[in-house]
C-alpha cells in the first residue's frame, strides 16, 4: 500500500536524500525542511520503495504538503 | 502512594532500523568528538611525574588512592578539564567528583601529587569551592586526599589572595563543619603552609606515618630574612639552612599525633589511611534508600546507546526530546505535568534509581501556526514562550513544596523576542522563574544536552543559579553562548556596514571582522572551552549520562535537610487530577 510522506511544517526543502526507485526503511531520514533557523528531518513512513518525489532542494512547501509517495512492502 | 509511582505512564519508542541506518553519521560524529575529549582527559591524568616514579617513592598517586577509596563503578569525576587560568600543567591540580565510599555518597577532592607534589595552582581554589558548594548543596560529606606542597610560588599573585583565593576553601570547610557536614581528610606527604592549612581544616584527620602538616616549610624558613639581593654568601647560607630543615621537617606525626594530637589516627601504610576513611564513612549519617524510594530501581526501557542516534550533533537539527528522556529514566516511565500547555517545555515526574525526580527540558521542533497564542507567527521548540514560562514557574514551585530534586535538560535557543513577546510579559515571567527557583530550596542539576543560549540558559537551572545547581554536565554536542556567532556579528557590525557603504568605503574589512567574530563565538562555545572555563563541570559521554543522574539523585536523597512525606505530596495529585 502506498503512503504519502507529508511536510510537518512550512519551510524550504534544504536536503532531499531519497530517489525514485530506492528501497527505504521506516523512520529513515528522507529530507530536511529548513524553517525558523532550524532543520527539521522528515522520516520515511513505512518500509518500501520510493514511488514519487514531488520536491527538489530549494522548494518552499506548506505544512501538510505531500513530499513523496512510498510504496509499502 | 504506590499506585502513583510503582507503574507510571510508559513513553518513548524502540528505534527502528531505518533510523539507526540513517543516523550512523551522527553516531560517528558524536563518538569522534567524545574520543577527542577523552584524549584531553587522559592528558590530565598523565600530567606531572609518571605513576612508576611516584610508586618508586613508596607513594600512591591520587588516581590510585581514588581507585582504592571509591566503591567500584560509582565515581563521577567533575572538573577534570577545568583549567580557567590555562596553567602550563594542564590542570588546577585537584581531582574531584562525586562517588560512593563504603556505600555512602561523598564529594571527594584530592591533590594531584604527581604535579609539583600537589601544589596550589591558579584556578584551583575556584575548583575546590565548586566541590565544597556541592557538598553543601547535597548535604553529603566532603572527603579530602591531602597531599599539598603549598603555593606554586612563581605564580602566587594569581591565586594567593582575593575573595575566592586559595584561603577561601578553609573558610568553606569551617562553614561545612558549622552546618554539620563532615569533612574528613586522609593526609599524605609534605604539607607546608597552604598544604598545612588544607591538612588541619577538615574535621577528622587520618594521617599517613610519613606525612607532615606545618605553618611553614623548609623553603619558607630559609628565606625568612630578606637582605635586598641574593649573592654567593646568601646562597651558601640558604643551602645550609635548607639542609637542616630537610633533615628535620616541621609538623611530623611525632609532633601532631604525639604532642598536639591534631591527627586523630596515624596509619602505617597508604591503603590503611584509605581503609580508615572507609571505616568512618560507614557510620556517616544517611538514610537507607528505602526511606525515600518510591519504587524499585529499574534501568530505562531502551538502550543508552540509542542516544547517539537521537541527539543530533548538528546544532540546528530538530529531534524528539521525549525519546532522549526515555533513555535516561527508570523503566522509561513518567507522569507529565500539564502536557497540553506550553508545548515547548517538558515538565514531569520520573524515577531515577527508584527515587522520585522532577525533569524539565526543552522540546524541539515546530509548534504549529497557532502557537504562541499571543503572536501571528509560529513557534519553534528550543525557544521559550509565555506558556512554557508559566508552566515551569508552577512546576518548580510545586517541586519545592514537595521537596523533589530537579534535573534540568537544556537545549535552548533563548526566549521569544519582539513587541508581542514583551506584551505577553516574557521578561517578567522569565524573572519570575528565577524567583521561583531561588525560593525552591531543592538540589538541582543541569544536563546541557546541546545549546545553552541567551537568558534561558540562566532561568532553566543553569549554573548561574549557583545556590541551587549542584553541578552541570555537558555532552560532546554542548555549546554555550549568549547568542549564535553570526547573530552576534550582525548585531555588532550592521550599523557599521551601513556607514561604510554610505561613505563609499570597501566593506571587506568589516566582513572580515564579522567572520572573525563568528569564528571566535564558535571556538569559545565548544564543549572543551566550556569545560576548561567552568561553564560546565564535566563533559560526559552520552552512554554515561544516567550514571551522573543516579549519583545526583542518590546523593540528594542520602541525608536531605527537609522532606515531604510521599502521601503528603500535592504535585502527583495535581498531575492525576
Amino acid at each position: 500500500m502506498a503512503q504519502e510522506m507529508v511536510a510537518t511544517l512550512p519551510g524550504k526543502v534544504s536536503q532531499v536524500k531519497i530517489k525514485v526507485g530506492a528501497k527505504v526503511e521506516e523512520d529513515e531520514e528522507a529530507l530536511i525542511i529548513e524553517a525558523m533557523k532550524m532543520e527539521t528531518p522528515i522520516f520515511i513512513p513505512c518500509n518500501g520503495t520510493v514511488k514519487k518525489v514531488f520536491v527538489r532542494e530549494g522548494d518552499e512547501v506548506d505544512e501538510g504538503a505531500v513530499l513523496a509517495i512510498i510504496a509499502g512492502t | 502512594m504506590r499506585p502513583y509511582f510503582k507503574k507510571m505512564t510508559a513513553f518513548g519508542h524502540e528505534l527502528k532500523k531505518g533510523r539507526i541506518k540513517s543516523s550512523q553519521g551522527n553516531l560517528k560524529k558524536l563518538k569522534d568528538a567524545e574520543s577527542k575529549i577523552q584524549i584531553e582527559v587522559e592528558q590530565v591524568k598523565m600530567a606531572g611525574l609518571p605513576e612508576e616514579k611516584i610508586n618508586a617513592r613508596g607513594q600512591m598517586t591520587v588516581w590510585q588512592r581514588l581507585e582504592y577509596l571509591l566503591d567500584p563503578g560509582t565515581w563521577c569525576p567533575l572538573h577534570t578539564l577545568y583549567n580557567p587560568e590555562n596553567n602550563e600543567e594542564g590542570t588546577t591540580n585537584v581531582i574531584d567528583g562525586i562517588g560512593k565510599i563504603a556505600g555512602k555518597w561523598a564529594v571527594v577532592i584530592g591533590f594531584d601529587n604527581k604535579v609539583l607534589a600537589g601544589a596550589w595552582l591558579p584556578g584551583q581554589s575556584e575548583n575546590i569551592l565548586r566541590g565544597t558548594d556541592l557538598a553543601k548543596r547535597l548535604n553529603i560529606p566532603l572527603v579530602w586526599l591531602v597531599h599539598c606542597s603549598g603555593a606554586k610560588l612563581p605564580e602566587q599573585e594569581k591565586f594567593y589572595a582575593n575573595r575566592r583565593g586559595a584561603g577561601t576553601p578553609l573558610f568553606r570547610h569551617a562553614e561545612l563543619e558549622q552546618l554539620g557536614i563532615p569533612v574528613l581528610a586522609g593526609i599524605y606527604g609534605t604539607n607546608p603552609a597552604g598544604g598545612g592549612y588544607h591538612g588541619i581544616s577538615p574535621a577528622i584527620l587520618f594521617a599517613h606515618k610519613d606525612c607532615n602538616i606545618a605553618v611553614g616549610g623548609a623553603g619558607i624558613v630559609s628565606g625568612m630574612a630578606p637582605k635586598g639581593e641574593f649573592n654567593l654568601d646568601t646562597a651558601e647560607e640558604i643551602i645550609e639552612k635548607a639542609g637542616q630543615f630537610k633533615a628535620k621537617p616541621p609538623g611530623t606525626v611525632k609532633t601532631h599525633y604525639d604532642e598536639t594530637g591534631f591527627f586523630r589516627y596515624v596509619f602505617e601504610t597508604e591503603t590503611d589511611v584509605l581503609d580508615g576513611l572507609k571505616d568512618y564513612m560507614k557510620d556517616i549519617p544517611s538514610f537507607h534508600p528505602k526511606f525515600y524510594r518510591v519504587a524499585q530501581p529499574k534501568e530505562p526501557g531502551f538502550l543508552s546507546q540509542d542516544l547517539y542516534h537521537l541527539l543530533p550533533m548538528e546544532p540546528k537539527k530538530v529531534y524528539d526530546f521525549d525519546e532522549v528522556l526515555a533513555r535516561l529514566v527508570d523503566s522509561s516511565e513518567h507522569m507529565e505535568f500539564r502536557p497540553d500547555y506550553g508545548p515547548e517545555i517538558y515538565t514531569g515526574l520520573c524515577k531515577i534509581d527508584g527515587f522520585l525526580t522532577a525533569c524539565i527540558g526543552n522540546r524541539q521542533g515546530y509548534l504549529g501556526k497557532d502557537y504562541p497564542e499571543y503572536a501571528d507567527y509560529a513557534g519553534m521548540g528550543g525557544k521559550v514562550y509565555r506558556q512554557g514560562l508559566i508552566k515551569m514557574n508552577e512546576f518548580v514551585t510545586l517541586c519545592g513544596r514537595d521537596r523533589i530534586p530537579i534535573i534540568w535538560l537544556q537545549d535552548t535557543t533563548g526566549v521569544d523576542v519582539g513587541d508581542d513577546a514583551e506584551k505577553a510579559e516574557l521578561l517578567g515571567l522569565a524573572m519570575s522563574l528565577i524567583y521561583s527557583i531561588q525560593q525552591t530550596d531543592n538540589p538541582m542539576m543541569l544536563l546541557m544536552l546541546r545549546k545553552g543560549t541567551a537568558s534561558s540558559h540562566y532561568f532553566m537551572g543553569g549554573p548561574t543559579a549557583n545556590r541551587h545547581n549542584a553541578f552541570t554536565i555537558g555532552t560532546a554536542a554542548s555549546e554555550i553562548y549568549v547568542m549564535h556567532g553570526e547573530t552576534a556579528a550582525v548585531a555588532t557590525y550592521s550599523r557599521r556596514l551601513v556607514k561604510e557603504k554610505e561613505a563609499g568605503r570597501p566593506l571587506e574589512p568589516i566582513i572580515d571582522s564579522m567572520n572573525r567574530l563568528a569564528r571566535e563565538y564558535h571556538e569559545n562555545s565548544r564543549p572543551l572551552f566550556c569545560a576548561q572555563n567552568g561553564l560546565i563541570d564535566e563533559i560526559v559521554p552520552l552512554s554515561d549520562l544516567r550514571k551522573y543522574l543516579v549519583a545526583f539523585v542518590g546523593a540528594a536523597y542520602q541525608n536531605p535537610k527537609s522532606i515531604c512525606p510521599h502521601h503528603q505530596m500535592i504535585l502527583p495529585r495535581i498531575i492525576k487530577g
